[in-house]
């Protein structure tokens, strides 16, 4: 079958001058790695923000005091606009949001025994643990009743529990927050590497934080989960209204809030990381024609070399159809030799340099493979056609 | 099968000018001949042999193979009919210096389409004939002058064409190899094929049954 005899021909013609052929084909494997791990590594990234999308509260905003970042000076006064009062009318006005939470975060200090470590409290009521979708691993959260008792009680995030009981049961312990003494109610499920660590808080009822941790009245943050993620501009406009009569901010005073969504700062990475990859695989498709110039160039100097043996071909019969086909195999082949050279040379680099963690996109690896067969093709159409339109006779007479 | 040439040209444009390496030629070679077509250097023969072996077009006039036209034909077609009717020897051998004897002997069916198995079995056969079996998986560059040659006869007679062209076949050999080659071709003539020689040595052209002498590109 004539195919089979011209990629034995290929593969010969390969393998007569390998330090060439490797020289021609590092271009295209250098490319073809490039693409995948940018790839593999940017599947990667968008899997792990999905993870984390997922794993906070959905249909979630953030309601915060203070003017929007890009302008406006934090005064005192708006640093303390919040309040509980707030939350409080938001869920009961707005038809489109189903809870409004309250949060008082700050930095605090969590003891045991002669552990000590700095940590974030944050106050709030129970219902924040499933708007937040936050998962108890043991125990409970706080209760309503506890809220209302101000009561020393706290639920201790992964990294903080791990640090201060290691495998010892932290249920019913008493720890030290901020000097004073709190039971151990409960221990959520770590969250994962996260936006500004997770895992890492302690969390206590809103009421015991404002008045016996910190001493404050204000908020550092509503949530307002919504009840269907199609109401968000019905919900911002509920939120502005409710909060701006409840602060009693005139026509032309700016909001001293800020809402937003709670994924925010997250889907703008995702987005960012989505740009970026694409860029970088601009700059590898760029590496990759370097490649097929290579290729390109190769096979011109391969078919002048060969000028006699394709007199002698021709003479025997070869259409100038069989030629070109000798010679795109040829450039096919090369092609593909360096692909695969891409794919163990970014397989081996994931494993030995990345230690595994940028596992390449299989599906991309037979684009890949795709990409230079099209490559072969087109870098060694030019040559090829120049082979097929070889005079004869002056070609046997080449020397 | 019968060739005829009428009324054929050849000229090729050289920077400006115009070269007649043909003029007016008018030749027919019946089946099972033994010519041999001789003149000095630049009379023509290599041209006319070219033009007889489906590598040229005349620029003017007829060409029969077998009855048919070939003068007008396509590359395509003329690679088909040149690849089936006609079997080359060369001076300089051209063998293809990466393949084995047998591969070499078996290009023509390959590009004739012919299946592995059969192909294999053919180029064998043909070896055979010219007595290089035990040579069959060397290189040319593990071959004296006389094999290389040998194997070119081989790989020209495989497809089995209406004609061999030999051009100066014992140019690049000695003179006792060179008389080995010429009883082949001689024992090919005897076989039934039209051997169809070009030479300037006469002691050569001496083994063909009829000579056709060119000078000018005209038969004289």
């Amino acid at each position: 079958m004539l195919a089979l005899e011209n990629l034995r021909i290929a593969l010969r013609s390969l393998w007569t001058s390998p330090l060439r052929s490797f020289l021609t084909l590092i271009g295209i494997a250098v490319g073809i790695a490039a693409v995948l791990h940018v790839v593999g590594l940017g599947r990667v990234t968008q899997d792990n923000i999905r993870t984390r999308l997922e794993s906070m509260g959905l249909n979630v905003l953030l309601v915060r005091p203070g003017t929007s970042l890009m302008h406006g000076v934090r005064t005192a006064e708006v640093v303390t606009s919040l309040t509980w009062d707030d939350a409080q009318r938001i869920e009961a006005e707005s038809a489109v949001i189903r809870a409004a939470v309250p949060t008082y975060s700050d930095a605090g200090s969590a003891e045991y025994r002669d552990v000590n470590w700095q940590t974030r409290v944050t106050g709030t009521t129970p219902v924040h643990f499933s708007v937040n979708n936050d998962t108890i691993a043991a125990g409970r959260a706080f209760s309503e009743r506890e809220v209302l008792q101000r009561a020393r009680v706290a639920v201790l995030g992964d990294t903080v529990r791990d640090e201060l009981f290691g495998e010892s049961d932290p249920i019913g312990a008493h720890i030290l927050l901020n000097s004073q003494r709190f039971t151990v109610v409960g221990v959520l499920e770590p969250k994962g590497e996260g936006w500004g660590n997770p895992d890492d808080q302690v969390w206590v009822p809103i009421t015991t934080a404002q008045e016996r941790l910190y001493g404050v009245d204000h908020l550092s943050s509503i949530l307002a989960q919504m009840r269907r993620e199609e109401d968000f501009d019905e919900a911002l406009f509920d939120i502005e209204t409710i909060l701006r009569r409840s602060h009693r901010l005139r026509e032309d005073q700016e909001n001293d809030f800020q809402v937003r969504r709670q994924d925010f700062f997250l889907a703008a990475t995702r987005d960012t990381t989505a740009e970026i990859a694409q860029f970088v695989v601009l700059i590898a498709g760029v590496s990759l024609l370097v490649g097929a110039l290579g290729i390109a160039n190769v096979m011109l100097v391969s078919v002048t070399e060969r000028t006699r043996e394709i007199g002698i071909r021709r003479s025997l019969g070869a259409t100038r159809l069989h030629i070109l086909a000798q010679f795109l195999t040829e450039s096919v082949v090369m092609g593909i030799a360096g692909g695969l050279l891409g794919v163990v040379l970014a397989a081996s680099l994931n494993e030995l340099v990345l230690g595994g963690r940028a596992p390449l996109a299989t599906d991309w690896v037979f684009y890949g493979f795709g990409i230079c067969a099209g490559i072969g093709i087109v870098a060694g159409m030019y040559p090829a056609t120049r082979a097929a339109y070889q005079n004869v006779v002056d070609a046997l007479r080449y020397e | 099968m019968r060739v005829r040439l009428e009324a054929v040209s050849r000229t090729y444009r050289m920077g400006r000018v115009d070269v007649q390496a043909l003029r007016d030629i008018d030749l027919r070679i019946d089946p099972n001949e033994y010519i041999a077509i001789t003149g000095p250097s630049g009379s023509g023969k290599s041209t006319l042999m070219n033009i007889l072996g489906c590598l040229d077009r005349p620029t003017s006039g007829r060409f029969e193979l077998g009855g048919r036209d070939v003068s007008k034909l396509g590359d395509a077609e003329l690679s088909r009919v040149r690849n089936a009717r006609v079997g080359f020897v060369f001076q300089t051998f051209n063998l293809l210096p990466r393949a084995t004897a047998l591969h070499n002997v078996e290009l023509p069916l390959v590009y004739a389409g012919v299946p592995r198995r059969r192909r294999r079995e053919m180029a064998r056969e043909a070896l055979d004939r010219v007595g290089l079996s035990e040579r069959a998986r060397h290189h040319p560059n593990q071959l004296s002058g006389g094999q290389r040659q040998r194997v070119a006869i081989a790989r020209a007679l495989v497809n089995s064409p209406s004609l061999i062209l030999a051009d100066e076949p014992t140019g690049n050999l000695d003179s006792a190899t060179g008389e080995e080659i010429m009883q082949i071709l001689d024992g090919l003539h005897a076989e039934g094929n039209t051997i169809l020689l070009v030479t300037h040595e006469a002691y050569i052209a001496a083994h063909a049954h009829r000579q056709i002498r060119l000078r000018d590109g005209r038969i004289e």
